[in-house]
């Protein structure tokens, strides 16, 4: 019964100062909006991470000649088609090895005549790369070590050369003045970051380096390690190996780099943390500053219905039914605010999943979590002032003016 | 029988290091039943007089029995509980809560007394009825005129039963002829049996108590009984 009326008179009252009261929660609305956002946020960017790896369904790992410093760049030693050989006959772990030659051609057909980016692989290339063949087929292991003169189109070439891929299946093409038989065409990929698959003309490895490079040398070697093992399992491995190829010794650095993806999804989840952290530091200052608003707010509520005490003290009310009161207002104005946190909160993480293309979904433990911690804070905040109004003589606050 | 017997009460307040005696021993009886006028010039103790026999206060020394019940020793939550059964109050300047209806103005010492919710609307009802408001019950204190403001606190005084009913100037605020008809309704009140005790600095309202006690720095200077009215 007192509950009921402690709480229909911290509604009037707060509707009686309905502006007061919401300036006064603004600091809450912004805190727990803070942190709806932030969960929000923070569990789809998590979701698209996690999709992102699983859509990998293996760990690509690339190993990189070292750029050698200053003087060192003479002896830098290169990666060869041997140690690609050397990791492939490796069998600690099962991994597929794509190792890659790369270079810049004129290419020519017709009457056309273009610069080109030529890329030298296996046909495992084609597997960990994830491309698939709209047309014709992929060069086979045979055509590679035969050193046959066939190549395959990234979907945009044939515009290039002003006819279509289709059209250039079984004819032939002079690259850098080596005739290429054109035998398949890809699907279109799509550019992923730097590179676009589309406008690569992609031939056998050992045609590349013998007929048409003249290099040994690699630009890089691709290591897809299955789910079975970790990354740095992987990488421990390819250091052994090639260590031993490039006759290292104990104690001294690796001529090679390895560089592992999964570190960008790492970056990606730090750079998360540390806008969780952002904001749970914005939400926790946010709550801090409400609690102490709706503390003064209080303050001056007790003091400007010190009569209004007076009398319900002079009609009964025992202190506990004058703290509850205060309590219970300081509570619901937070409350309020945390609703309204909500809202907003839940509005700006609706907005960024637009944005980013996200799933919107907001746990309803947050919801409730965050109301309840808003309610707390009243709670926190609210215990003085309604203890100064139980406190205070009926007497004394009957005759306030 | 005695309702209210103090006995050689004071009341000291302290302003500073400047010592304040309000009260420097008062000491009467009140019987069950009485009307009894209170005056005095101002400053005089009136009120602090009737904060201590309403136990809103507690006197520096002296004791106060409120029906046989040492009070004086008592503190904070045990005479809220006093209050809220034993004593009615009215005040000069009415204090309703403006924001509640005349109803929830009544209820309000129920809902302090732990009343359910029909009980409290059906007493509450039953005591504005008494007073001449069952028309008003659903209005606000602003929708009211002084004389019904006043009939409503006297209502919220009533509607506990208290033993006794203390008014502090229940007609200061009032036009006479408004504050005749409260005055009225006090008397109606004494005929059924309540205990009456009016503050008052007018002669001709002193004059329809049974017993006017007369207060002057502190001390009771007169206390004359009347034949009744
Ligand atoms: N809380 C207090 N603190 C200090 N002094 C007080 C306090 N309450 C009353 N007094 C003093 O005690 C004396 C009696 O005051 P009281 O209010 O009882 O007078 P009163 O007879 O009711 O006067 P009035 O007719 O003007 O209402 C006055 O001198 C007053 O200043
Ligand atoms: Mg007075």
């Amino acid at each position: 019964m007192i509950l009921d009326e402690s709480i229909t008179t911290a509604l009037d009252s707060i509707k009686a100062n309905l502006l007061r009261s919401l300036l006064t929660t603004i600091a809450i609305v912004i805190g727990t909006a803070s942190v709806i956002a932030m969960v929000g946020i923070g569990s789809s960017a998590q979701r698209a991470i996690d999709d992102s790896i699983t859509n990998v369904s293996a760990r690509t790992l690339s190993v990189y000649p070292s750029r050698g410093r200053g003087s060192q760049k003479i002896n830098s030693t290169p990666l060869t088609i041997s140690d690609a050989d050397a990791l492939i006959e490796d069998n600690e772990i099962n991994w597929r090895v794509s190792p890659e030659i790369r270079s810049s051609k004129s290419l020519k057909y017709g009457n056309e005549s273009i610069t080109i980016s030529v890329i030298g692989g296996r046909k495992t290339y084609f597997d960990v790369q994830g491309y698939e063949i709209e047309t014709g087929n992929f060069f086979t292991e045979r055509d590679d070590l035969a050193r046959k003169r066939v190549a395959v189109l990234g979907s945009n070439v044939g515009t290039e050369l002003k006819t279509s891929s289709k059209m250039l299946i079984g004819k032939e093409v002079d690259m850098g003045g080596v005739t290429f038989k054109i035998i398949g065409a890809l699907k279109p990929e799509g550019a992923t970051g730097w590179s676009n698959p589309d406008d690569i003309i992609y031939v056998p490895l050992l045609t590349a380096s013998d007929r048409l490079f003249g290099r040994d040398r690699v630009d890089s070697i691709r290591v897809e390690v299955p789910n079975t093992y970790t990354p740095e399992e992987a990488m421990i491995s390819i250091e052994r190996v090639l260590r031993r190829e490039h006759d290292i010794g104990p104690g001294e650095e690796n001529n090679f780099r390895i560089n592992d993806w999964s570190q960008f999804t790492d970056l990606r989840k730090q750079a998360t943390a540390i806008f969780s952290g952002l904001l749970i530091g914005i939400a926790g200052i946010s709550l801090m500053v409400g609690g102490i608003g709706v503390m003064n707010i209080m303050l001056v509520s007790v003091t400007e219905r010190t009569r209004e005490i007076g009398l319900r003290k002079a009609l009964g009310a025992t202190q506990n039914a004058i703290l509850l009161q205060f309590i219970i207002e300081a509570v619901t104005l937070c409350i309020i605010g945390g609703i309204i946190g909500v809202i907003f909160g839940s509005s700006l993480y609706f907005l960024v999943t637009v944005f980013q293309d996200w799933v919107f979904t907001i746990p309803f433990s947050a919801i409730i979590g965050s109301v309840i911690f808003s309610g707390c804070v009243g709670l926190f905040f609210g215990i003085w002032p309604a203890k100064k109004a139980a406190a205070l003589d009926p007497a004394v606050a009957l005759r306030f003016e | 029988m005695n309702v209210i017997k103090v006995n050689n009460i004071t009341k000291h307040y302290l302003l500073g290091s400047q010592k304040v005696e309000a009260l420097r021993g008062v000491t009467f009886g009140i019987r069950q039943g009485e009307f009894i006028a209170i005056m005095g010039p101002s400053g005089s103790g009136k009120s602090t007089l009737m904060n201590i026999i309403g136990c809103l206060d507690s006197p520096t020394n002296g004791t106060y029995h409120l029906n046989n019940k040492e009070v004086s020793t008592l503190e904070g939550d045990e005479l809220a509980g006093i209050r809220n059964r034993e004593i009615g109050f009215v005040f000069q300047n009415f204090h309703l809560l403006a924001r509640n209806s005349a109803l929830d103005n009544v209820m309000l010492p129920l809902k302090y007394a732990g009343f359910n919710r029909d009980d409290q609307l059906k007493k509450a009802r039953e005591t504005l009825s008494k007073v001449g408001l069952e028309s008003r019950m659903n209005h606000q204190p602003s929708e009211l005129s002084g004389g019904q403001q006043q009939r409503v606190a006297i209502a919220r005084a009533l509607v506990n039963n208290p033993s006794i009913l203390f008014a502090d100037e229940p007609t200061g605020n009032l036009d006479s002829q408004t504050g005749h008809d409260v005055m009225q309704l006090f008397h109606n009140l004494h005929q059924q049996g309540q205990t009456i005790i009016l503050i008052t600095h007018e002669n001709e309202i002193a004059a329809e108590a049974q017993r006017v006690i007369y207060i002057k720095d502190g001390l009771i200077e007169s206390d004359i009984k009347k034949d009744k009215v």
